[in-house]
């Protein structure tokens, strides 16, 4: 008898469940809105007077958990200012084994590489993931889809000197 | 597997020359040291002699060995007689990865351990490293630990749930439905963690000697609220789980006696459910649960049932824990070090220490000892409680059905990616 | 024309093309409704892609079945492997032949024709079990054992909760049943309180026997990956899928035949009212699968041996006493 009380007060809740509106959306068709701080792809930034921020300094290359980061750096006038300084002549970020730990973006002096909240990131090809510096200076080139974080926020963020933080 | 306890391992393991003592000394005084060696391994050659036994290979390609878990099981008709486990499928040499990466970077590998609850994995480490360094994590960064490990033991227990319903009611029935629920349930805090960190699984959020995201504006109120929902949305649904075909089928199957599970190494919801009634958020506080007032769910029967119970309460007492915290997150900074700007940013050139903490799976312990160059950690042990989850299967299997055996084993709540590394 | 359907041979032919179209139509349709549902009660959406509201999905989905490459295991015991499908989908459409749809519509109107439903049904343990014995995979073997275990245990409760509706109106054959119905009380309220116990008794044991959660024990998919169907790929492994689709839909228009009045009901006219006791059965039958948790083996066990079997027998003597004394 417990059971056929139990098996109507199951088929009870299934059918309170049923009523509800779904939870998940027909996803091509309605997308999610995100985060803010999403992690998605990578993008590199260059300054208002359109300089690359990027300085070369292999920063990123060494903290990588997982070696993904490739950059060759060379010393050359700046097309803006005409002053001598570093660049990365070759910049690739493999997303194949990118772990999304933001670490790069954190330890960037220049404020030079920042996450994009890319969120359909799958390929069809394996070289589709690989993000070479065009494509890395492109992603950048729109700046809504930045995701909140930079090296300096993140440094902000963190600064154990910074006692009082705005809520 | 040796069962016997071995002097000369546990001498090795607390004795160690490290300036940092092992955080659970007081409590190996506490534990009984009877010799108990059941024994597992029936003699095959022995059983029956014209029983007819089947040869099962369960895993690692099965739907319910939770990942690549396998066992070879022998069964005489449905019985299982004899359960011998294998790990290793999902073994990615994460220790021996530790050794090579600076202790900054090691954060986020660690992210892949316990997949399931990711912040407890990152905690455990940072803790270890933060204990050598001798570096006092701020008060902030100590309640935002505390309530992103309690809301990730709620996000756990809930994933648990879902697929101990599947495990007991199948793919195709109302075992899935529950499973939705959970995942439903799981994907709001999900959300959560994603406004903060920005990823939903690996945040790699924690740093030594803090957190790496502050919380953003609005975000208390948020996880106030969806925790509230949550808990609302539990009630909602566990009447329908809890039909009288769920107790009978976990009521009195795997009954694990609290000896064995000390013997076992057996720590968390496993052994709370034996009715041994320890947990280290209470018993040997880290982050600020001294200043908490945590009520640990102990169960007495140590079956599966007395695990779902242990498991539900957790879940509970971690939605109210969360949201006690997140009403009182002290100002301040949430880091005591300086923000990362170089690999070689942390050196520790010697010591040792074993630091555990309260994962949703159990005591998850990281031994760390330094040396070498300093800037990676010379040795690196994780204690996964899944591992020692999964050393309770040759007991548990054995005089009850292939059913059951799924049952049993979705109640240990292992994950692969931390059992093998 | 009527003299093409006075040949005995060539009516039964239209008879049995007709039944077996409307049957696979419904069950395509019906399993389009149960994914829906599924989706529903899960808090998802469901087919949506294939058509308008997906509709269309199971027919993209025989469409995928027929396409699939068909993998037989070299270890299998390949003249049962393909026999099983064709032979479960032939013995679940069998029971429909005797189905009265409404008064005076049905193939054949058997004079046993409670017994021929019940035989059909109570075959279709063995299609299954070949499945599972010719695969030569553990866990098809451990389904079949299985199905065969669970198929003696349910049968007689089953049978004996049947035998109620027979022995009130004192004939095996279903337009008899029905018609007394329709002239007389339903049996599930007849006679009063053990018609209702009969009802339930069958409609379990009809879960049972329609592989359908709580008792889908042979193809428990979390212990044994799919049962007797493991080894079953494409269309064979659509024969099998639908089989169990179609053997759940006749029980449903057998279980509303023997104990619902059948075509009988006020307003509407007979063929609808079938439709709607069919339906309604099957709903309930879905709605419980994604309810309800699965039991054991052992436990069906059981529950049928210890519980179901004196309870039927008993309900069978007190209905006989009540016919006797009372009815």
């Amino acid at each position: 008898m417990g059971y056929l009380t139990a098996t109507v007060q199951a088929l009870y809740s299934t059918l309170r469940q049923s009523l509800k509106k779904p939870t998940t959306v027909e996803y091509p068709k309605v997308v999610r809105p995100r985060a803010a701080r999403l992690r998605g792809s990578f993008a590199l930034l260059k300054d208002a007077a359109g300089d690359e921020n990027c300085i070369g300094c292999k920063k990123c290359e060494k903290i990588c958990p997982s070696d993904v980061i490739a950059l060759t750096t060379v010393k050359k006038p700046s097309p803006v200012t005409g002053k001598s300084r570093g660049y990365a002549s070759d910049f690739t970020l493999n997303l194949q084994g990118c772990i999304i730990c933001e670490l790069c973006v954190q330890v960037c002096p220049a404020d030079a590489i920042v996450m994009v909240r890319e969120q359909e990131r799958p390929a069809f090809s394996r070289e589709d993931l690989v993000l070479t510096m065009d494509r890395l200076y492109r992603n950048g080139e729109n700046a809504e889809r930045l995701a909140w974080a930079t090296a300096s926020i993140l440094a902000e963020t963190q600064d154990p000197e910074r006692t009082c933080l705005k809520k | 597997m040796a069962l016997s306890t071995e002097p000369g391992l546990s001498a090795a393991i607390g004795g160690g020359s490290g300036s940092v003592s092992k955080s659970r000394d007081g409590q190996a005084a506490s534990m009984p040291t009877r010799a108990f060696v059941p024994d597992p391994y029936l003699d095959l050659a022995r059983y029956q002699a014209d029983a007819d036994l089947l040869t099962l290979s369960f895993g690692p390609q099965h739907p319910s060995t939770h990942g690549v878990f396998r066992a070879v099981l022998y069964l005489d008709g449905e019985i299982v007689v004899k359960a011998v486990p294998y790990v290793g499928y999902l073994h990615r040499g994460v220790e021996k990865l530790c050794e090579k990466l600076s202790y900054s970077n090691v954060t986020p590998i660690l992210d892949k351990n316990d997949y399931v609850s990711p912040m407890c994995n990152e905690q455990a480490a940072n803790l270890a490293f933060e204990k050598l360094l001798g570096i006092e994590v701020p008060l902030r960064a100590k309640f935002l630990r505390t309530l992103l490990a309690e809301m990730q033991r709620v996000a756990s227990h809930l994933l648990w749930l879902g697929t101990f319903a599947i495990d007991l009611g199948g793919a195709l029935g109302g075992g899935t439905s529950v499973f939705m629920y959970c995942f439903r349930e799981r994907e709001l805090i999900l959300d959560l963690f994603e406004e903060l960190t920005g990823c939903r699984f690996h945040y790699n959020t924690h740093c030594i000697g803090g957190n790496r995201h502050d919380i953003p504006a609005g975000w208390p109120k948020l996880v106030h609220e969806t925790l509230g929902t949550i808990d609302a949305r539990l009630d909602d649904y566990l009447g329908m789980l809890e039909h009288p075909i769920f107790v009978d089928r976990t009521r009195g199957i795997g009954t694990l006696d609290a000896e064995l599970a000390l013997e076992l190494g057996l720590a968390g919801p496993l052994a709370r459910a034996s009715g041994i009634d320890h947990d280290l958020r209470r018993d040997a506080p880290y982050h600020i649960y001294d200043q908490l007032d945590v009520r640990v769910a102990c169960e007495s029967g140590g079956d599966c049932w007395s695990r779902y119970k242990v498991r539900l309460d957790e879940m509970r007492e971690s939605i109210r824990l969360a949201r006690l915290l997140v009403d009182n997150v002290p100002a301040g900074p949430i880091s005591a070090s300086k923000p990362l700007t170089n690999v070689t940013q942390f050196k520790i050139t010697t010591g040792q220490t074993y630091v555990a903490i309260e994962s949703p799976r159990g005591e998850l312990g990281t031994w760390v000892i330094a040396g070498g160059k300093g800037t990676s950690p010379l040795r690196m042990k994780i204690r996964p409680p899944s591992l020692h989850a999964l050393a309770a299967v040759p007991y548990l299997f054995p005089r009850y059905t292939l059913s059951d055996a799924v049952a049993i084993l979705g109640s240990l709540d292992p994950i692969m990616g931390e059992a093998d590394r | 024309m009527a003299d093409l359907l006075a040949n005995p041979w060539l009516r039964g032919l239209l008879q049995g093309a007709l039944l077996i179209t409307v049957m696979m139509t419904a069950v395509a349709w019906i399993s389009w409704f149960e994914r829906k549902f599924a989706g529903r009660v899960q808090s998802r959406l469901g087919p949506t892609m294939v058509g308008p509201s997906g509709l269309l999905q199971p027919l993209a989905d025989a469409l995928k079945m027929f396409q699939k490459q068909e993998l037989i295991p070299s270890a299998a015991d390949s003249l049962l492997f393909r026999l099983a499908p064709p032979l479960a989908l032939f013995l679940a459409l069998g029971g429909a032949a005797v189905l009265p749809i409404t008064q005076g519509m049905l193939a054949s109107d058997l004079d046993v024709g409670v017994l021929y439903v019940l035989a059909f049904s109570g075959l279709l343990a063995f299609p299954i079990w070949m499945a599972g014995w010719s695969s030569s995979n553990k866990y098809a073997l451990l389904g079949g054992m299985r199905m065969v275990a669970q198929g003696i245990s349910y049968e007689i409760p089953m049978v004996l909760a049947a035998l109620v509706p027979v022995v009130v109106t004192g004939s095996l054959s279903l337009s008899d049943i029905v018609t007394y119905q329709a002239t007389h009380h339903w049996l599930v309220l007849w006679p009063p309180g053990l018609g209702l116990i009969a009802f339930i008794i069958f409609f379990t044991m009809a879960l049972a026997e329609g592989n359908r959660i709580p008792f889908d024990i042979p193809e428990a998919e979390s212990e044994l990956v799919a049962g007797p169907a493991t080894e079953y790929t494409a269309i064979r492994f659509g024969l099998i899928a639908s089989a169990e689709y179609v053997h759940s839909l006749i029980t449903c228009a057998f279980a509303s035949t023997l104990f619902l009045g059948g075509w009988d009901g006020p307003f509407l006219p007979p063929l609808c009212w079938i439709l709607i006791k069919t339906v309604g059965l099957f709903v309930l039958i879905t709605w419980l699968r994604w309810s309800l948790l699965r039991v054991r083996s052992d436990q069906l066990m059981a529950l049928c041996w210890k519980y179901l079997v004196p309870l039927s027998l008993g309900i069978l003597l007190l209905t006989g006493a009540f016919i006797q004394w009372v009815g």
